[in-house]
């Protein structure tokens, strides 16, 4: 952890209606340099919209994001320029080769043109994507599709990453590949990342919230009240479809 | 960021097997059309000849090529548009565009540029081939350029009516249907003999007359800025639109 106060990301009282129905209830994050927040929840839970907020896909109905310091609403460009983003669908083009698809990912993020090569080089090296460079997006598996993914969100190295179950589609080795990577990323940053399995984010970690119906129902380091965390994940779970999947 | 975007959105296009076969028809109709106009004019030239002030080869092609191809333009426009928004949201990329720093306009602009480069080396192609007539006989090159701009002034109001209608939905056959119907509309505008006054006024609104001066050698700055202004409400639509979608979330 940075010994810096200012949070990187800083959400207040996010809200977001479908109709009448709050869909994201009045949920607020803080996070600094160095913070790990896996976004636990079952499907529908509203990790995805929150996801979405965040990286300024969606526009909330109320509350406040501050990304570095900078508010997505009143400086959107420069706000965004501090985030990458992973949505549950990595957004790749098929007829694009890996290497030219993340070329257009860094400059849309600004990078500058003398560090585009290297940066580009960089993340696919971290993300084990540099065998297949040349290939087509379209050609490749839905793993390494979602490595791709991965690496547009990361390679202009965001203060916040914002990635929605990172690990759709990876096999186990490459899960680890991936965490290994998140916390890489965090050591300069900090990342949110969503999944409805808790054994991923005790895995990685140092804090773990809880949505459920829209709301937040658990913020907490993840070494605190980790049984009290596995007791409320099983009843949601058990709520919802009567069976636990820990 | 508009370059960058605007590369992209012609590289996709040019990527694509299906353009290079439009194009390859596309070819084929100018070069069909053209001798068919150089035949016309080598028939009527006698007859020219004994009139006050006849049009010379130029102006004669200007009229009766250039001319022809505008329609086909105002389908082109629409053609090359219709991808650039709906296959974004049928792929699920919109993601990508709206997490990154790059405002609506930056985004509407870049693609709509995209679509404008083939649109605009066609239209240089249809005015190369009477040009090319410069080897033996002389050639009013201003005149080819103008009606060239008339081909490129009408295909880009109609291309952002087709980007416009792109980002609508995710189907682009949808997209060009509606882009068409509008064109469509804008065109019979013109050719309607209204006797009503109101409805004289809207044939203000019509392609037609805005566009004929252009072939004839001739442009006025209604005309421009008529094209402009269509080109700029459809892309400021798009904008709006774009902006309501992170409004509603439907995309």
């Amino acid at each position: 952890m940075s010994s810096d106060p200012t949070p990187l990301l800083q959400a207040s009282d996010l809200t977001r209606m479908v109709n009448t129905t709050a869909v994201v209830d009045n949920v607020s994050l803080s996070l600094q340099r160095g913070d790990i927040l896996g976004l636990l929840g079952l499907n529908g839970a509203g990790k995805s919209t929150t996801l979405k907020m965040l990286a300024g896909v969606l526009t909330p109905d109320a509350g406040q994001i501050t990304i570095a310091g900078h508010s997505l609403h009143d400086d959107p460009i420069a706000a965004k320029q501090q985030i990458g983003f992973l949505p549950d669908q990595p957004p790749v083009y098929p007829d694009l080769s890996v290497a030219a698809y993340l070329k257009l990912s860094a400059q849309l993020r600004r990078v500058p043109s003398n560090h585009l090569k290297e940066q580009t080089d960089a993340i696919m090296e971290r993300c084990e994507l540099t065998e297949v460079a040349k290939k087509r997006i379209g050609k490749l598996s839905k793993g390494y599709q979602q490595r791709v993914g991965l690496a547009q969100a990361l390679i202009h190295k965001p203060a916040v990453a914002l990635l929605d179950e990172p690990s759709n589609g990876l096999d186990p080795q490459q899960m680890q590949s991936m965490r290994n990577l998140i916390t890489d990323v965090a050591e300069q940053s900090c990342v949110i990342f969503s999944t409805h399995l808790l054994s991923e984010v005790t895995a990685i970690c140092n804090r773990i919230a809880v949505m459920h119906n829209g709301k937040l129902v658990h913020n907490q380091r993840a070494d605190e009240n980790l049984d009290q965390l596995q007791n409320l994940f099983n009843e949601l779970v058990q709520k919802e479809s009567g069976s636990a999947i820990t | 960021m508009i370059s960058t975007i605007a590369k992209f959105e012609s590289g996709t296009l040019l990527r694509s097997p299906q353009m290079w076969a439009i194009c390859a028809v596309i070819a084929a109709i100018f070069g069909y059309l053209f001798l068919q106009s150089l035949e016309e004019f080598l028939k009527v030239q006698p007859s020219l000849a004994l009139q006050d002030h006849p049009p010379g080869l130029t102006g004669f092609l200007s009229a009766r090529f250039l001319a022809t191809l505008s329609p086909l333009f105002s389908v082109l426009g629409p053609l090359f548009a219709m991808r650039s928004f709906s296959d974004e949201f049928r792929h699920q990329t919109m993601a990508l565009w709206q997490s990154s720093p790059v405002s609506n306009a930056s985004l509407v602009l870049g693609k709509f540029v995209g679509v404008l480069i083939p649109l605009l080396l066609l239209a240089l192609l249809a005015a190369v081939m009477p040009a090319a007539m410069g080897l033996i006989v002389n050639i009013d090159i201003a005149t080819l350029l103008l009606g060239a701009l008339g081909l490129l002034l009408v295909a880009a109001s109609c291309a952002a009516i087709g980007v416009y209608f792109s980002s609508l939905t995710k189907q682009p056959m949808i997209a060009i249907v509606a882009s068409l119907g509008v064109v469509t509309l804008l065109w019979l505008l013109g050719g309607a003999s209204f006797t009503n006054p109101a409805m004289l006024a809207l044939q203000q609104f019509s392609i037609t007359s805005h566009l004929s001066g252009f072939f004839q050698g001739y442009v006025q700055s209604k005309d421009v800025l008529y094209f402009a202004l269509l080109t700029a409400l459809f892309l400021s639509l798009t904008v709006i639109r774009l902006g309501s979608l992170r409004n509603s979330g439907n995309q």
